[in-house]
């Protein structure tokens, strides 16, 4: 088990982290989710031991190993851009990290040879350990720095966005066959991303970071329908905001009462936030929310509907089923906010 | 940067390029015309005064042209020119490496006075830097008194002319080097330092080879300018034949007396030498740039 204790770091004047906890469990694949700066990437350079941080602890199985240098961690680092050695045939690569080690340590030469062969064949590169990198596509240069992280059969697996370089379609395959690999050799794993599709997709658990600091940490289900803050809710999957104020336990959009179900508001300032397919039509009634229609999209077989609601200034997204004609641009449309969340603010509505 | 120049055109090809064999229809237009200029004028510039030599030397009959090329006199210049250049660009690549890795990996006050203190020997006119280094050497100099008496005698002997050489030589492996050496990536390091790599594994085994490529320009450039090395050389050396004559000042000794032909015979040897050592260095560096290039 991997345990961080009140990690910070600074960048000059820039706070990277900023009092980090978090606890990853044995065999699971965690997600470091977040938009750049968040300081996700520096979380996992500090655990990893190629970054060092101003206060705080890093334990692997209760053991400090903060001052530890990334090459007695035992942990395997994959890198965005491979980072493969190019004057290396993809076998010396891949035996690198056997080859270095030390005389009484170091497994016989053909016994690396072999070893080498057996990790290309398990990420699917067999055969073709007599070639250099610059020979092989994207997708095959990471499985390659893969089999060498793998080679010196490391506790922790750390993968720095290990897709972003890759084109779409060999992304996805690329990251469901990573997924069974981490199943079928009982990894643990930490993979930094700022796409949420991948996070919640891969991830057993997934942490959510912004400026420095933990937002959320849940299952995807968990972050997805449950996001505990604002920023959660905005960043992953997509969702509309309307600034709102509670008084009786019931929302106000100025002073219209909104039909949505609050369990336990706070009187005082909100913002309520909603998916685009978490509401239905309701025509014309009291607490239904009316949206001039200034969009309308096709999107699969729905129609994605953009309004201003009616009032203020703010335009929201809603998906409606296809089976209805669309509507018009120009008229409105009453809407009925199905399932929202609401986030206390101090910001007037 | 005109500082870069001399790194620069003995690069291979930038790996990204496709194919650019001769034969195949390329994309990229105007091939023709500018390899026409480019024949054009490296024969004004370079072939036409170097085939002048030839035709001279062809002219004084085989036994004549080896009495004056391979003249014991001749033949203890080449080794001083040819080993004291050697000497020069081996130390240079030691050290010329050490000072761009510096100037590469630490910032530090005063980086660009460093940096622009390496080009000095460029622009500074030869002659210049010989009396200098005479100066500093000589018996009574501020070094040369302190050595002298411990036995090692710089001004005037072959000694002296491979500092000189160190001298002129050191920009061209500092500026091959550096750009190289920038342009590495950090990854590539910390990928190796997480698989257990030593730091001197690190460099031995993933930044040396990797810089090889321009260590050798940088190398070979040297090399090429100690062996052709004449303003500077010719103060600390002493020029006694046989033991601290180089070829260049015997071409010209043998100038001044109106003996072309035997000026001419030592200027082929050395040319024909001296092309033969810049190509089989071109060609290792071919080899240890395929292999990165793929």
């Amino acid at each position: 088990m991997i345990t961080v204790n009140g990690l910070s770091k600074r960048f000059g004047a820039f706070p990277a982290l900023k009092g980090i906890d978090l606890d990853v469990r044995d065999g699971e694949f965690l997600a470091l989710l977040g938009p750049s700066g968040s300081g996700k990437t520096t979380l996992l350079r500090i655990i990893a031991g190629l970054e060092f941080p101003d206060a705080g602890r890093v334990e692997f199985n209760g053991e400090d190993v903060t001052g530890l240098k990334v090459a007695d961690r035992k942990v395997g680092f994959v890198f965005q851009h491979y980072a493969l050695f190019k004057h290396m045939t993809v076998a010396d690569n891949v035996a690198f990290g056997l080859s270095v080690r030390r005389r009484g340590q170091r497994p016989p030469k053909a016994q690396i040879r072999a070893r080498a062969e057996e990790l290309l064949e398990l990420v699917q590169l067999g055969g073709l350990g007599h070639r250099y990198p610059a020979q092989l596509s994207g997708g095959q240069r990471q499985r390659v720095a893969l089999a060498r992280a793998l080679a010196v059969e490391p506790q922790l697996l750390l993968l720095d966005e290990p897709f972003g370089a890759l084109d779409a379609k060999v992304r996805k395959d690329l990251r469901r066959w990573l997924r069974q690999l981490h199943g079928r050799m009982g990894l643990t794993s930490i993979f930094v991303t700022h796409d949420q599709e991948e996070a919640l997709e891969l991830a057993d658990r997934v942490v959510v970071m912004d400026r420095g600091a933990i937002e959320q940490v849940g299952t995807p289900e968990a972050i997805y329908m449950a996001p505990e803050s604002a920023f959660v809710s905005d960043f992953v999957g997509e969702s509309n905001s309307l600034p709102v104020t509670v008084t009786g336990g019931r929302a106000h959009l100025f002073d219209r009462p909104i039909d949505v179900a609050l369990n336990g508001a706070i009187d005082g300032a909100a913002r309520l936030a909603f998916r685009p397919h978490d509401v239905s039509v309701c025509g014309e009634r009291v607490g239904c929310l009316p949206l001039l229609v200034t969009g309308v999209y096709r999107s699969g077989g729905e129609w994605r509907i953009e309004g201003e609601v009616a009032g203020i200034d703010r335009t929201i997204e809603i998906d409606v089923s296809a089976a209805h004609p669309a509507p018009d641009i120009g008229t409105r449309l009453g809407v009925r906010i199905e399932r929202a969340r609401l986030f206390q603010t101090g910001e007037q509505p | 940067m005109a500082t870069r120049a001399p790194g620069r055109p003995l690069h291979g090809p930038d790996p990204a390029t496709p194919d650019r064999s001769v034969g195949a229809a390329s994309v990229i237009p105007g091939f023709g015309l500018t390899m026409g200029l480019t024949i054009a004028w490296l024969s004004l510039i370079v072939l036409i005064p170097l085939s002048s030599i030839f035709l001279r030397a062809a002219g004084m009959g085989w036994a004549d042209f080896v009495a004056a090329g391979f003249s014991p006199r001749a033949i203890a210049a080449y080794k001083v020119s040819f080993g004291t250049a050697l000497i020069a660009a081996l130390v240079n690549a030691l050290f010329g490496l050490l000072t761009a890795w510096v100037l590469v990996r630490y910032d530090f006050p005063g980086r660009r006075i460093v940096g622009a203190l390496v080009d000095l020997p460029f622009a500074l006119p030869a002659a210049v830097a010989g009396i200098a280094l005479t100066a500093i050497y000589a018996g009574n100099g501020w070094v040369g008194q302190y050595l002298e008496p411990l036995g090692f005698k710089v001004a005037y002997t072959p000694v002296g002319i491979t500092v000189a050489l160190i001298f002129i030589g050191l920009p061209f492996v500092v500026r091959s080097v550096e750009p190289v050496l920038a342009d590495l990536s950090a990854e590539v390091e910390e990928a190796a330092l997480s698989l257990g790599a030593r730091p001197w594994q690190v460099f031995a085994r993933v930044i040396l080879p990797a810089i090889l490529p321009a260590l050798l320009t940088g190398f070979a450039l040297a090399f090429a300018r100690g062996v052709g090395e004449y303003g500077s050389v010719i103060f600390i050396a002493g020029n006694m034949p046989f033991t601290s004559e180089i070829a260049p000042l015997l071409i010209v000794t043998q100038l001044e007396q109106y003996d072309y032909a035997a000026a001419t015979a030592i200027a082929a040897v050395m040319l024909i030498a001296s092309f033969a050592l810049l190509l089989a260095i071109n060609l290792v560096q071919a080899w240890s740039r395929r292999r990165v290039d793929g």
